[in-house]
Formats: C-alpha cells, sequence, structure tokens
C-alpha cells in the first residue's frame, strides 16, 4: 500500500528568519543574503499559510536564528500551529535559561555548529575567541532542558581527516546526531573555495572513512547528505529520494520571505509573503529541472546515475551554471 | 483485545489533489492502488500511503482489528476475509517501521 508520490508541499522548510549573524565564519554562504527582515505580525501569517499547506517542520536558521529578537514568540506560534520547530545556532546565545526558554517555545531539536574538536581550531575558522566553548556548553544546557542535540559540520579543509576525532567528541558532549555538511561553494564559501574545498580525491576518502564511522557507530546517528554517496554503494533504501532532497521534500525561505529551492541555490522562485506556497511548489519551472534533472559529460554513462542524480545541483550551478553538470566533488 | 494506536511522532498529511483524482477514479471504477494519497513520515523514513493504506491508517485510533475491518468492508468492494489478511499485513509492516503500536 506503498507508492510514489508527488509532494503537493514540502515536508520541511528551512528558514532563514533573520541574517544578522554574531560570528564571522569563512565558509558562510549567507553573508551576502538580503537583510530585509519580513515585519513579525507577517511573518507570523506566513507560518498560518505554512501550516496549512501541510508542510510538516520549519528549521529556523540565518544568521543565527537567537539575535532575532521575537524567535520564541514565532517558534510558539510555529508549535502552536502544529509544526515540529528546530533550528540552527551557534550556540553563543543559549545558556541555562535560554535552553529552557527554546524548550518552552516548542523547539524538540537543536543543531549547534562545530567545525572542530580542537577549540582554537574552531574559533580561528568561525572568528570568534571563545566560541567553541560557548558551543560546547550550549549542547550541555540544550541537553538539559529536554531538548534534543545535533552537532552540524561543515567538512573542509580543516576537518576532513579528523572524522574519527570528531566521532568522539559528539560521543563526550551525547549528541543524539552528528551532521556531516558538505561544503558548499555559495556565499563565501564560494570566495574562499580554494583554500577550503577538497579536491575530488579528498572527498572520496572521506566519505569512505565515514561511511566506515557510521557503520560502525552505534547509538550515534552520523547524517551525511550527499547524493555523490552513490558512489560508494551508499544510497539505496535508506534514501528518502534520489539525488538531492532540495525542491523535492524541503524549501528554503530567506529572511524577506523569498522563497529558493535551497539555501545554496540563489534562485529566487517566489516569495512566501505574496505567492502561494502549493503553487510555486507545483508550477515553479526551477524546481521541476531540479526533480527532472538530465544526465549531461560523464553522468551520462555513469551506473550511478539513477541514485546519484549528478550529485548535488547547488555546487553543479555555482561552478558550472548548469545544475544538470556533474557535481564537481564527484570522483568518477 | 488488542487495540491499535498511531505513533504520536508520525508527521503525516492527505495529499487534497492526489486524493480528489483517486476519487474521480473510483467513481469511473478505476484501478488507484498505484496512487499515493498520503505522507507519512518519522524518525528519517517516508511512506507514501495508497487510498486503502491512508484509510486504515487514520483508523488506527486505539480501535481493534475488528473495528477496523467493520469500519472499511461497506467502502471497499472485497470479502471479509481478504480484507482483514490486507489489512494485517499493512498492520504488521506500519508495526514493524515503528508507525504504530498494538496495546492490550
Ligand atoms: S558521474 Fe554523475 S551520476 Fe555518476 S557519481 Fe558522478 S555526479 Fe553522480
Amino acid at each position: 500500500m506503498q507508492n510514489e508520490i508527488v509532494l503537493e508541499a514540502p515536508l520541511t522548510i528551512n528558514w532563514a528568519i533573520n541574517n544578522s549573524c554574531n560570528f564571522a565564519c569563512r565558509h558562510c554562504y549567507s553573508r551576502t543574503d538580503t537583510h530585509e527582515e519580513i515585519p513579525r505580525d507577517v511573518l507570523l501569517a506566513c507560518l498560518e499559510k505554512v501550516a496549512k499547506a501541510g508542510v510538516f517542520s520549519v528549521n529556523f536558521g540565518g544568521g543565527e536564528p537567537l539575535l532575532h529578537s521575537g524567535l520564541l514568540e514565532i517558534a510558539r506560534h510555529a508549535s502552536g500551529l502544529g509544526l515540529r520547530v528546530s533550528m540552527n545556532s551557534n550556540g553563543w546565545l543559549i545558556d541555562r535559561e535560554t535552553a529552557r526558554a527554546l524548550r518552552d517555545a516548542g523547539f524538540t531539536k537543536v543543531g549547534i555548529s562545530i567545525d572542530s574538536h580542537i577549540s582554537e581550531i574552531h574559533d580561528q575558522f568561525r572568528g570568534v575567541a571563545g566560541s567553541h566553548g560557548r558551543a560546547v556548553a550550549a549542547l550541555g544546557h540544550l541537553a538539559e532542558a529536554g531538548i534534543t542535540t545535533s552537532i552540524s559540520t561543515v567538512i573542509c579543509r580543516i576537518n576532513h581527516t579528523a572524522i574519527d576525532d570528531l566521532v568522539i567528541f559528539a560521543r563526550e558532549q551525547r549528541a543524539g546526531q552528528l551532521n556531516f555538511h558538505n561544503f558548499k561553494c555559495s556565499g563565501l564559501g564560494l570566495s574562499h573555495k580554494d583554500e577550503l574545498d577538497l579536491t575530488p580525491g579528498e572527498w572520496q576518502e572521506f566519505y569512505r572513512r565515514a561511511l566506515a564511522a557510521k557503520e560502525r557507530e552505534k547509538g550515534l546517528d552520523i547524517s551525511l547528505d550527499d547524493p555523490i554517496i552513490a558512489l560508494l554503494g551508499a544510497r539505496d533504501a535508506g534514501s528518502l529520494v534520489k539525488g538531492s532532497v532540495c525542491g523535492k521534500l524541503s524549501l528554503n525561505i530567506k529572511a524577506n520571505g523569498d522563497m529558493t529551492p535551497c539555501g545554496f541555490i540563489p534562485i529566487v522562485i517566489g516569495n512566501i509573503v505574496r505567492d502561494d506556497l502549493k503553487q510555486v511548489w507545483r508550477d515553479s519551472p526551477v524546481l521541476e529541472k531540479m526533480r527532472n534533472k538530465k544526465a549531461t559529460g560523464k553522468c551520462s554513462g555513469c551506473s550511478k546515475y539513477e541514485d546519484c542524480l549528478g550529485g548535488c545541483s547547488a555546487r553543479a550551478l555555482a561552478l558550472t551554471g548548469d545544475l544538470n553538470s556533474p557535481d564537481p566533488h564527484c570522483w568518477a | 483485545m488488542q487495540t491499535i494506536h498511531r505513533n504520536p511522532n508520525v508527521m503525516w498529511r492527505e495529499e487534497a489533489d492526489a486524493l480528489a483524482r483517486v476519487q474521480e477514479a473510483l467513481d469511473r471504477g478505476d484501478e488507484v492502488e498505484e496512487t499515493g494519497t498520503s505522507v507519512l513520515f518519522s524518525g528519517g523514513v517516508m511512506l507514501s500511503l495508497n487510498f486503502l493504506g491512508t484509510e486504515i491508517w487514520k483508523l488506527c485510533d486505539g480501535r481493534t482489528m475488528d473495528g477496523i475491518v467493520a469500519e472499511l468492508l461497506p467502502q471497499f468492494d472485497v470479502e471479509e476475509a481478504v480484507l482483514r489478511e490486507d489489512v494485517q499485513a499493512f498492520l504488521d509492516e506500519l508495526a514493524a517501521k515503528g508507525f504504530i503500536t498494538y496495546a492490550e
């Protein structure tokens, strides 16, 4: 009784409710994004639209969501509408009291960005002394408040060989999940690409070791959100969709309400204040293109195409101008 | 008597357009088994259910197996024994995935 289905609305929305930040990370994708914010009452009405369309969950990001003075009210409103509420934060502003307030506002899960198990490396990368210590403390406060925690690590040159150390670190911090995000060439990530991105061969080695850790570690959910792991035979029954999830299960909304397929693809397909979410989701030519990718170049002869669908469309678009191009990280 | 309960952590919805298409097809007497009309999501697993699957899922509200079958029988043109078998197999699959629980 299970079937193929064309979803009529996204399951989840990544929502940058603001774009202010107290950090200066070298890989940030959103520093160049709009800083214009939707007025509070309009934002609350937009959340109602989203809930009515059937979206299950919203994950607040930015920017640093805790710098939005209305975060708790917004989250309370969203969870009151039946939406599952989570966020990504750098952890700087989460003390015991804030963690409890987040729980009371309906947050069930909070991801903290930590890029290295070594505090000096993380602090230098994030541009703020003491940020590692406060991120670690935030994990403790959140767990104590009963919020599920995860650690989000953007894999790049500073940490790609430290997988085992990062796993040990995540265990010590009692995080439920360790997300290895693949490096995206968007925003500052593109400007610092040469300094931070890995070669295809290094990606292969990273994924080989990360998949081995995922296999080995019980009780810690290691998540790898990259379609090109199809090359290592790792995307089969467990994957929700073929290729990447952007535009198929999830959508991104910017601080000014502009909708994009994901946070790393700078193509605006509508605005949540003005447009009908289900209609944009159904009719956007960009989403249509992402859902029906065409194999080009080396993908044409690749036996993994059916699972991989050319890998990450955002990376292909950023570096070649065509989202159908083979993922630049691909080592095939 | 064993009762059947949806796991409250499962997020789910019916897809209105697909449902409308299925209802039209049913009126014409067409097959609708292949068309998903609802989507369920929990713990990183996504399921899409067809019309019958969705109707069963919606009845997992603390009823017994007998209660579910009794509710569905007038709606579907099928022998009771066949329906019972289908429902049981489907519920076992949902239970194995943790989407429902049985309680005494
Ligand atoms: S060649 Fe294309 S389809 Fe094959 S693994 Fe690389 S990106 Fe994916």
